[in-house]
């Protein structure tokens, strides 16, 4: 009997209605206006790439280990370095990253022993060519610099 | 059910995706039809087969960790689960009880935002436009606690052989104690705009209809297993990750259609809130990381472990060569299985009746492909 | 798979038949622990002593097992059990009949999965292995079968419907063809497609240059 009832004055439409009629308050409003309000992501984050440089002299922190290239899954970074006859260590020549491979797992950031090579909060990363995808050792310092939009 | 109606049409064949956007996917499904009715089907996959097998042949045990998540990618975090804990028993080792606790917190979220994604889009395939708007906001909260705790909101890559690589960040069990909070209220709504509506209700009921010994038959898992009257899950049946210390129930249903997989799935939701919330205030203090060395190397030797994903069980069979490589990775996609039995479910059916019945299966191609 | 590997990244992937050559790869090349990474120094895994180049598995005893060796008697290599998992080897005739046998008599219903392993130095080039589950006993069992190249086992679909498309799958991997399966065709791979990706002796890198050219117009997919 209250079956009939409910089906008679359309008691499920308006439980229904009632939900979406709650939820127009503005205060619900959950789009981000994406190019003029950027979004703000996680600490951990893992966006592109950038090989950290010591702020105190402006060298590379990077050792040459080649551990991250070992780790990477992907084996898109490639780095080569040249032994320095003074300090007797590896310096760095260069260092490129393949962006258009990279799925971002951060096994190269947790294989860095020096912390140089960081995956960074920064997220966009979209050029107008495959080739402009493979980063080299200046872009990787640099890191992206996308256009800011204002609105 | 007679083969031909008494209008006697020529039977047609119809080709549905694989660029359909109820298949949810690259799936291309050949219907046989008779007007409205279909005689058969006959399922095409492998547009999206990228060798994952291969691939983990061909990369170390850790290496091959990121891959699995871009298998069922809206339940990355299941799929590492089971991974790390296939290799964890090649090893022999057991993830700490602290990482144990946080990865059954990741996991049973993660259950709750597949099951989201799956609402909201089942939702849209029957023509309620509605409920996917409420499902991916409440699905985004999930996600922003992912992409805090692992920095990736999909491919999370979350786990590492052994345990944890990440630490909780600050807040992090009261962002998922207010999750939890927040979201209950959320099923209630979502369950007043579906579960009586009629057209929900018309379109659902006795569609698509299961038996628990035809899911057998077929190895069907997961909550479409349960919709049938099976209570079997494997959390439960051979609990791991400590998901025994958990008090939950296996919510099941008796007539197996689409609508029971509909109720089956809600209550799911409910009891990962229940396992988060309990989880959430018991996590244990500790490392979180095994006594594994920094080469993952297990003896040789076999393993088959399974988890109970949110489409079903998820088995990886892992064999070892004693190399740092997997000799053999052999995933057992809960999706690929639940869907043979989709020319079950659909003959005799209408033609309205495919995408329900696709749409309650729960597939991702990304998996059945592999 | 178009961008899986490009050639200039191939030296982090040896080939699997390097483990003689004692693991050129770096041990820190995997990292899982945040702790303070030591390049040199590898630890070993929990076991330190070399293993056995061969499965530590040990006999299973049980009542299925004997009661399976009963009555099958040769057409049971071995039953065994390896970090708790069971499982049986059987000859490759015995299969099916262990499976309905397991089905019937022991509640083994359901069918959890079949894969293959390619082993191609062993005279039995493969391993078909069916993953058994029993709903009212809460067990698993793996049964394995050792057949060689060319060899076609029985199907299993007469059995377990599920095994349908898992044997497709397997065929279309390994090439290990199912005799009597109703509908033994590839599932994963294109149709035309030759080779049977699983193998061993199928790179990584490997295609099928033809179906490549024909049906996507371009010269590699790499």
């Amino acid at each position: 009997m209250s079956g009939l009832f409910k089906k008679m004055f359309l008691v499920d439409l308006f439980q229904g209605l009632w939900v979406t009629f709650r939820n127009q308050h503005p205060k619900y409003i959950y789009t981000e206006q994406y190019p003029a309000e950027r979004p703000k992501v996680a600490e951990r984050y893992r966006g592109a790439p950038r090989l950290n440089i010591n702020p105190d002299n402006g060298e590379t922190l990077c050792i040459s280990c080649n551990l991250c290239a070992l780790a990477c899954p992907e084996a898109l970074i490639v780095v080569t370095s040249e032994r320095n006859e003074v300090t007797k260590r590896k310096d760095l020549t260069t260092f490129t990253y393949d962006t258009s491979r990279c799925m971002f797992c951060g096994l190269c950031e947790d294989a860095c022993p020096v912390d140089a090579l960081e995956l960074t909060q920064d997220f966009e990363m979209a050029t107008y060519t495959r080739e402009g995808q493979i980063w080299d050792r200046q872009m990787l310092e640099e890191g992206p610099k996308p256009t800011q939009y204002k609105c | 059910m007679p083969d031909s109606t008494f209008l006697d049409t020529t039977e047609l064949v119809l080709n549905m995706g694989p660029q359909h956007p109820s298949t949810h996917g690259v799936l291309r499904v050949i219907l046989k039809l008779d007007g409205e009715k279909v005689l058969g089907t006959e399922c095409v996959i492998g547009y999206l087969h990228r060798g994952v097998e291969k691939i983990a042949e061909n990369r170390t045990y850790a290496q091959f960790n990121p891959y699995v998540d871009r298998m069922d990618y809206v339940a990355a975090i299941s799929n590492g689960l089971g991974y790390c804990l296939a290799v964890e028993k090649l090893l022999n080792v057991e993830a700490p009880p602290r990482a144990q606790a946080i990865r059954v917190i990741l996991t049973e979220l993660n259950r709750i935002a597949s099951h989201l994604l799956w609402l909201g889009t089942h939702a849209l395939d029957i023509g309620a436009i509605t409920p996917v708007f409420y499902c991916l906001r409440e699905r985004e909260e999930a996600l922003k606690i992912f992409e805090k705790y692992c920095g990736a909101r999909l491919t999370t890559h979350a786990f590492r052989i052994g345990g944890l690589l990440y630490e909780t960040y600050d807040g992090f069990e009261q962002e998922i104690r207010d999750f939890c909070t927040m979201f209950v209220p959320h099923v209630d709504e979502y369950e007043d705009l579906l579960t009586h509506n009629r057209i929900w209700v018309g379109r659902l009921k006795d569609v698509g209809i299961l038996s628990g010994e035809e899911c057998k038959e077929y190895g069907v898992t997961g909550p479409v297993l349960r919709a049938a009257g099976v209570e079997w899950d494997l959390r439960k049946a051979q609990p791991y990750s400590g998901y025994e210390k958990y008090d939950f129930e296996i919510p099941i249903r008796q007539n197996g259609d689409t609508y029971d997989r509909y109720m089956v799935r809600m209550a799911e939701m409910r009891q990962s809130v229940r396992i988060m919330q309990q989880a959430v205030e018991a996590i244990p203090e500790g490392p979180i990381m095994g006594k594994v060395g920094k080469v993952i190397k297990p003896p040789v030797g076999e393993a088959y472990v399974s988890i109970e994903a949110p489409k079903g069980e998820l088995g990886y069979y892992v064999v070892s060569d004693g190399s740092t490589q997997p000799y053999r990775v052999r995933v057992r996609p809960p999706s690929f299985v639940n869907l043979q039995a989709l020319d079950r479910m659909i003959r005799g059916g209408l033609v309205a009746d495919v995408v329900a019945v696709i749409g309650t299966l729960d597939i991702v191609l990304g998996e059945i492909d592999r | 798979m178009a961008d899986e590997q490009k050639p200039g990244g191939s030296e982090a992937a040896p080939p699997p038949g390097s483990e003689a050559a004692g693991q050129p790869v770096k041990p820190a090349a995997e990292a899982p622990k945040p702790a303070p990474p030591k390049p040199a120094a590898p630890k070993p895994a929990p076991p330190p002593p070399k293993p056995p180049a061969t499965m530590a598995a040990t006999p299973w005893e049980s009542d299925l097992a004997r009661e399976l060796k009963e009555t099958f008697g040769e057409g049971i290599s071995a039953t065994s059990t390896y970090l708790g998992q069971n499982f049986i080897v059987a000859k490759p005739g015995s299969a099916i009949p262990i499976l309905e046998y397991l089905k019937l008599e022991s509640d083994f219903d359901y069918l959890v999965d079949i894969t293959a392993v390619d082993w191609p130095k062993r005279a039995e080039r493969f391993d078909v292995v069916y993953i058994l589950y029993s709903f009212s006993r809460n067990e698993r069992v793996r049964v394995k079968v050792l057949i060689a190249d060319g060899f076609q086992p029985e199907t299993a679909v007469g059995v377990h419907l599920t095994a349908n498309w898992l044997e497709r799958e397997v065929y279309d991997m390994f090439g290990i063809e199912f005799a009597g399966h109703p509908d033994m065709r590839r599932i994963l791979m294109p149709d035309e497609w030759q080779g049977y990706p699983l193998r061993k002796d199928y790179g990584i890198l490997q295609q099928d240059q033809r179906w490549v050219r024909e049906n996507l117009g371009i010269e590699s997919g790499q």
